[in-house]
């Protein structure tokens, strides 16, 4: 059983780390943008942020329903426990970045734990499918994202930082799809219709979050 | 010689020429090599659009530059920022009326009036203001911080256009005013968190229906 537990110091931990509370790195925003890389700066971290908050509700519907489970719970602990940290660096790329957080922040938290909690209540193999399709829909949104930041001034030292932080939660999302996998997301019942119902509803939502 | 350059040399002119196509073509008078005439009408034009549309221009660059002044506030409070804030106005106080009455007319006549630029003014001064305090703010607390203050700031700013010597006071009242309705609405909800608690506690213990 792989678990999820990454190497210990990554890209993301200069942003819990208090001694660089200070770096220029994780305070400031590249100036002098062109409008459209703003524009689109912005709404992409606005996704991401909302999809962290969305992952950390799923995993707190499904530990709601399955915590108990011997060999579930411990799992989707580790992945939510992940997801918790994403979302820590998540808000404060938000106020480095000044970023508008979307106005669907409470539908998120209420859909995520919705969609957690129901999918566990169908079985494990449906709590797993659903983590199935949820990260891959996120994993390739984050490489999408990692393409349209090839844009953006190398020179301000936070882009690098912006990049590899990016680049470290795309690879934890897909550690995430394969544990799902290997715990048998492929044996939930009606697989294909979950996956594609959830994988839907996930790429309306990243749509809806970029423009509000 | 740039577009932004000619801008920002342009915003210091605004005390001795209003919000004025003149003061973007007497800018030209303050280069490190100034030219010997102002730039005429068809050069103002083609730089900065034409008609109003270049006084609309010179009025989002002189907002945008009194926002950055707001970090030279003498103390990293809320009430210090927007003090230095109002402070930017005071030059200017006579030309603003008119330049607000510009910011909200639209382009083309319908709809007859834009309120989006004046919300977008006391947003982004909100903004900033929240960004300078350094305050943390995620998910919906995030706008309903910058509306409270976008509202404060915008009542002051109107204040201080018919009454500029008492607006630091009114300014001061208003963020005592909101600091407790904040602070009311957050024992309302607290409150009503209690009681939801009790009633889910009496209806657990009244057993299967």
């Amino acid at each position: 059983m792989a678990t999820a537990h990454p190497p210990t110091s990554n890209p993301s931990s200069v942003y819990l780390d208090p001694d660089k509370c200070g770096d220029p790195a994780v305070t400031t925003t590249p100036p002098n943008l062109p409008q459209h890389q703003r524009h689109a700066l912005d709404s992409a971290l606005r996704v991401d942020q909302a999809g962290e908050l969305a992952a950390n509700y799923i995993y707190m519907g499904q530990m709601a329903v399955l915590g108990r489970d011997p060999v579930t719970g411990p799992l989707i602990q580790d992945m939510w426990d992940q997801e918790k940290k994403h979302l820590a660096v998540m808000n404060k790329l938000q106020d480095q970045h000044r970023i508008r957080p979307t106005v669907l922040w409470e539908v998120a938290r209420v859909a995520g734990f919705g969609l957690g909690a129901v999918t566990a209540l169908m079985g494990k193999e449906a709590a797993m499918a659903c983590t199935e399709a949820v990260e891959t829909v996120i994993g390739e949104h984050y490489d999408d994202q990692l393409k349209e930041m090839e844009g953006l001034p190398a020179s301000h030292p936070s882009v690098p930082v912006l990049k590899s932080v990016i680049e470290e939660f795309r690879d934890d999302e897909l550690g995430h799809l394969d544990i799902a996998v290997e715990n048998h997301s492929q044996r939930a019942p009606a697989h294909a219709l979950l996956s594609t119902v959830v994988g839907a509803g996930c790429k309306v939502a990243i749509e809806l979050c970029k423009r509000i | 010689m740039s577009r932004p350059q000619l801008l920002q040399l342009a915003i210091p002119l605004v005390q001795t020429y209003g919000f004025t196509r003149a003061a973007l073509s007497h800018s030209v008078f303050r280069l490190p090599k100034p030219h010997s005439e102002q730039l005429s009408d068809s050069a103002v034009t083609a730089l900065f659009g034409e008609g109003n549309d270049a006084r609309k221009t010179l009025i989002d660059a002189w907002l945008e530059d009194a926002r950055q002044h707001m970090r030279a506030s003498p103390s990293p409070t809320i009430k210090a920022i927007l003090t230095q804030r109002l402070k930017q106005n005071e030059p200017v106080l006579q030309f603003l009326p008119e330049a607000f009455a510009l910011l909200a007319s639209p382009t083309n006549g319908l709809p007859p009036l834009d309120p989006l630029p004046a919300l977008k003014h006391a947003g982004s001064v909100a903004d900033e203001a929240c960004h300078i305090v350094g305050e943390h703010n995620i998910g919906l607390a995030w706008y309903s911080r910058r509306a409270t203050l976008g509202a404060v700031y915008a009542a002051a700013e109107l204040h201080q256009l018919n009454s500029p010597s008492t607006v630091y006071d009114f300014l001061e009242s208003l963020l005592d005013s909101s600091g407790k309705v904040e602070s009311a609405l957050q024992d309302a909800g607290t409150f009503a968190g209690y009681i939801g608690r009790s009633w889910a506690g009496i209806i657990k213990s009244r057993g299967p229906f």
